[in-house]
């Protein structure tokens, strides 16, 4: 599942994820016909709507063996909420099946391919911001930082306050604009003060809020997703 | 204005459109509460020792200061020391018979104003002059029902010649206790509470029961902690190692 | 019934609120210690998520019998020789009081800390009838005098300065004072010890009404409590419905987290059982003890979205940890309870509509649920309220096109790919050096602060096709 932001904002970083997989000797395919899982939807209250998504994506995804997103927030969607927005049984069950077989990358790097070395493809120092839905929805702090922890050519610090949210929020970012900023500015004073050239996220959306404030502040520091940093299995 | 029939028919009717949002149970409580405690005392007297130390070091981290006597008679010598330290002249003391010692009659020895809290009803007239006696006192002795080891808290039930004034108004509070009043935990606690309600209360048994862990304190101004805002600035424990006397209420 | 709302929508209310650096700063540090302690209280506390779920089960528990709990606590507390009256709406509460009031002759009530009596403006009330309340705990003092409400649930002076302190309490004593805590607190003290010896009438409100014994208990840190409960000679406790709980046994487990959640405390100073009125021999205690049972909106909520709501302790615990709130403060929310819960309870109080705004001031991050003692599940309260707003039509209609046509985008493929080939069309006048750094209307709100990426020459569908070929080369 590449995600909306992934497939308009990222594409890259599907493409490594995808090459990556490959190099792991996982088959990948991408049902086409993909758009959004609806989470934008669902936290504005737009929940009939977000249903209506939810079924597509759920038939869209009937045959895969696995489902791997690159987003915690959109595989926190399918797991978690797909289910209760089906009101007609089969959907639910159909619905949970998904979920059952969906994972974020990390986990499905980690947990389900049991891979957790690899070569930097950055060098330098890393940091790690734990995203919202990821460690509070999936309960995942671990698999991003087992794999950080044993890059080679990379040293991997802790961001004091790494889990803070780093105030994208969605459709917060936008209507409550200067409060989303004054959260991102805390969130970069403590990126920056852990002298990490990058700081990882496993979210597009936690990305394009720390890229879009890194940017404008001329940070030296680059915000990338986790595949980016990855290089070849060791 | 509603009645209590309106009320809680309002209640029943949101009730009955509410399935519950889980399967859920409250605590069960001890049938026979005064036996349970009774039995837990028991227990805990065999590891009074524990269970001081603990409270020691819980008590004085929440600035309190912990004293030790071994016997009884020694305990006003340790409260004139206390007051003298402060330059205190006026104590307040909770009846004798309440305390399981007579403070007020020594500490006068001392030099100290020491009155004692009748042990009977009195008039308004008398509980009025009372209280601006504590008002004006300096220090105040009270006993203790429940040592709690697991945060320092000492627990005081309020009633005839135990008036929660002793505990409030004076800026020092020295509390007298033995190894009787130890429990090691707050759900230790909760069981002495479900005996003391179980059953009609005793005759002399007051409507106030307070936890006190450490002087009355507040952070609200820029979050600096200070002490002594309403309640007393400096809490005391004496511990007699022999044991009080007997003691009503 | 209701609160009156703000006279300014929220977001300005936000960012007048973020301008102000001092209570950035304070708020910064308030709600850092608070964390913390909190952290700390937990860390060293390893029965603490055992009784996280306990406590949280017998909340619900209690919900599923809650009249009879109820009768259970109003028989005994009558059996003490209490009288309990009931209050449905807020004016109902106050009459109540102001009755009592009248009927004893009072003229000076001394009140410790109660957010159940800020919700129902009882100070209000009872200055309009000739009572004059005054606020004994120190932050609630405090801000009596500035006339501000509550900026914090459980420290309600937190946005002010030592200085603007000594400032209030030079005006009101007609004398300088020294910007000092310690003399600040003494001052307080000596000034508020007159009152509570002459005080006709103390007001309380309770964290707990225990049904099996007719007990109201109060946690409190400073001593008020015990004052206003023990000195003058009528007491009135106004208390939610929802406080109720079964037995001393449950009692015990909610003190064990309580204070941990909401300071870091092992137990606050004073957890004062009051039992009804003064009982013979005792020399101190009301002659009249008054429960006030007060519904306000809470009723509704057992049957409703926000019953898990009616679990909230009041600690304040998810206030220190909402990214939301501590940039923007108590203030800027508008209404009596601030914060995460607070965005739920003024939902409930005042119903959906008036948080139309409120229910997004809030990035749904989690860390709310992770703080709160009985694990309130308030993001996805939030998500409801947000889809109630939709349903009853009332969120803005420019925003309901956007999402209408949002949500159509979605469900067919062909025109989203169709959208975001015109998107990167559209964009072209506003991407510089691979960025987009600025951007009209409401864009402009992003923009504004943070660049913006372009939407990519080739999407990732786009490029499948390559991809997919890559595979098989």
């Amino acid at each position: 599942m590449v995600t909306c932001l992934g497939d308009m904002f990222y594409p890259e970083v599907g493409e490594t994820i995808v090459r990556l997989l490959r190099r792991l000797g996982v088959a990948v395919d991408f049902p086409a016909g993909q758009t959004c899982c609806g989470l934008p939807l669902f936290n504005s209250g737009y929940h009939a709507d977000a249903a209506a998504v939810a079924r597509r994506t759920v038939a869209l995804f009937e045959a895969a063996e696995a489902v791997v997103v690159p987003s915690g927030s959109c595989a926190w969607m399918v797991k978690h909420e797909y289910p209760g927005l089906m009101t007609a049984p089969a959907d639910r069950a159909a619905a949970e099946r998904l979920a059952g077989r969906t994972h974020e990358l990390s986990q499905f790097l980690v947990k389900r391919l049991g891979r957790r070395q690899f070569h930097s493809a950055v060098g330098g120092q890393l940091t790690y911001h734990d995203s919202c839905h990821l460690l509070r929805g999936l309960h995942e702090s671990e698999s991003p930082r087992a794999l950080l922890r044993d890059l080679a050519g990379s040293e991997f610090v802790e961001l004091p306050g790494g889990d803070e949210c780093c105030g994208f929020g969605g459709s917060f970012a936008v209507r409550l604009p200067e409060v989303s900023a004054a959260i991102l500015d805390k969130k970069l004073t403590q990126v920056e003060a852990t002298g990490a050239d990058c700081v990882v996220a496993c979210d597009a959306g936690c990305l394009m809020q720390m890229r879009g404030g890194l940017s404008r502040r001329g940070s030296r520091v680059r915000a990338v997703h986790l595949a980016e940093v990855l290089g070849d299995a060791r | 204005m509603t009645t209590r029939a309106e009320f809680l028919a309002r209640i029943r009717a949101e009730m009955g459109r509410a399935p519950g949002l889980f399967a859920a149970e409250v605590s069960v409580r001890p049938t026979r509460p005064r036996e349970r405690l009774a039995l837990l005392r028991r227990e805990l007297s065999e590891r009074w020792r524990e269970d001081l130390e603990r409270f020691g070091q819980e008590f004085e981290r929440v600035g309190g200061v912990l004293h030790r006597v071994s016997a009884a008679a020694q305990v006003p010598d340790a409260i004139a020391r206390i007051a003298a330290e402060r330059g205190a002249r006026r104590v307040v003391a909770w009846h004798g018979d309440a305390l399981g010692l007579d403070v007020a009659a020594p500490l006068a020895a001392h030099g100290l104003q020491a009155s004692a809290a009748p042990a009977a009803e009195v008039d308004a007239d008398e509980r009025g002059r009372r209280r601006a006696l504590a008002a004006d006192a300096d220090l105040g002795v009270t006993g203790v029902d429940l040592a709690i080891a697991e945060t320092g808290t000492l627990v005081v039930v309020s009633g005839a010649g135990r008036p929660r004034s002793a505990s409030l108004l004076p800026p020092c509070h020295v509390a007298v206790f033995d190894r009787d009043a130890l429990v090691t935990s707050l759900l230790q606690a909760g069981l002495a509470l479900e005996a003391w309600h179980d059953g009609p209360p005793p005759a002399g048994r007051g409507a106030s029961i307070n936890f006190i862990t450490g002087p009355s304190r507040t952070a609200d101004i820029e979050l600096t902690l200070t002490r002594g805002v309403h309640g007393p600035k400096e809490v005391h424990a004496v511990f007699v190692e022999q044991g009080l006397g007997p003691r009503r209420g | 019934m209701s609160e009156t709302p703000p006279p300014t929508p929220l977001r300005e209310r936000a960012r007048q609120a973020l301008q102000d650096t001092f209570l950035h700063e304070a708020l910064t540090i308030a709600t850092t210690k608070f964390i913390g302690l909190r952290r700390e209280a937990f860390g060293e506390f390893p029965d603490g998520e055992a009784l996280r779920d306990r406590a949280r089960a017998i909340k619900e528990a209690t919900l599923q019998h809650l009249d009879q709990h109820l009768e259970r606590l109003i028989d005994n507390v009558e059996r003490r020789g209490g009288q309990v009256h009931y209050a449905t709406t807020p004016e109902d509460a106050c009459r109540t009081v102001l009755d009592i009031a009248k009927r004893t002759g009072a003229r000076l009530a001394v009140k410790s800390k109660s957010m159940a009596t800020e919700e129902i403006h009882l100070n209000t009330a009872l200055q309009a009838a000739g009572v004059t309340p005054l606020e004994t705990d120190l932050g609630e003092y405090i801000i009596q005098l500035a006339h501000e409400r509550p900026s914090h649930i459980i420290a309600p002076a937190i946005h002010k300065t030592k200085g603007q302190v000594a400032e209030l309490f030079a005006r009101e004593l007609g004398r300088e004072i020294e910007p000092d805590p310690e003399v600040l607190t003494r001052i307080a003290r000596a000034e508020l010890r007159e009152k509570f010896l002459i005080a006709d009438m103390g007001i309380s409100g309770a964290n707990f009404g225990v049904a099996d014994t007719g007990t109201i208990v109060l946690v409190t840190n400073e001593g008020n409590g015990r004052m206003v409960t023990s000195l003058p000679r009528v007491h009135v406790a106004v208390m939610g419905v929802e406080k109720v709980i079964p037995s001393m046994t449950d009692l015990a487990v909610f003190l064990a987290i309580l204070a941990k959640s909401a300071t870091g405390q092992k137990l606050s100073v004073y957890t004062s059982l009051v039992n009804g009125p003064r009982r013979g021999g005792e020399l101190e205690g009301p002659e009249e003890f008054h429960l006030v049972l007060l519904d306000n909106g809470r009723i509704r909520q057992i049957a409703g979205p926000l019953r898990e709501a009616l679990s909230c302790l009041r600690c304040g615990a998810c206030l220190n940890v909402c990214p939301v709130y501590r940039q923007i403060g108590g203030h800027a929310y508008g209404y009596t309870y601030p914060g995460p819960i607070g965005i739920l309870l003024t939902a409930m109080l005042n119903g959906p509509a008036s948080v139309k705004d409120l229910a997004h001031a809030s990035s749904l991050c989690g860390a709310c649920a992770d703080a709160c003692p009985v694990r309130i599940d308030i993001p996805r309260m939030l998500i409801e309220l947000r889809r109630s707003v939709v349903e009853r039509r009332i969120a803005p209609w420019p925003e309901r096109v956007v999402f209408g046509v949002f949500g159509r985008l979605l469900r067919r493929p062909a025109l989203y790919r169709l959208a975001a080939r015109a998107g990167r069309v559209l964009q072209r006048p506003f991407v510089r050096r691979g960025a987009i750094r600025r951007l009209p209307l409401f864009f402009g709100g992003w923009t504004r602060t943070r660049d913006l990426p372009p939407i990519a020459a080739r999407t990732f569908q786009e490029r499948w096709a390559q991809l997919a070929r890559e595979d098989h080369r």
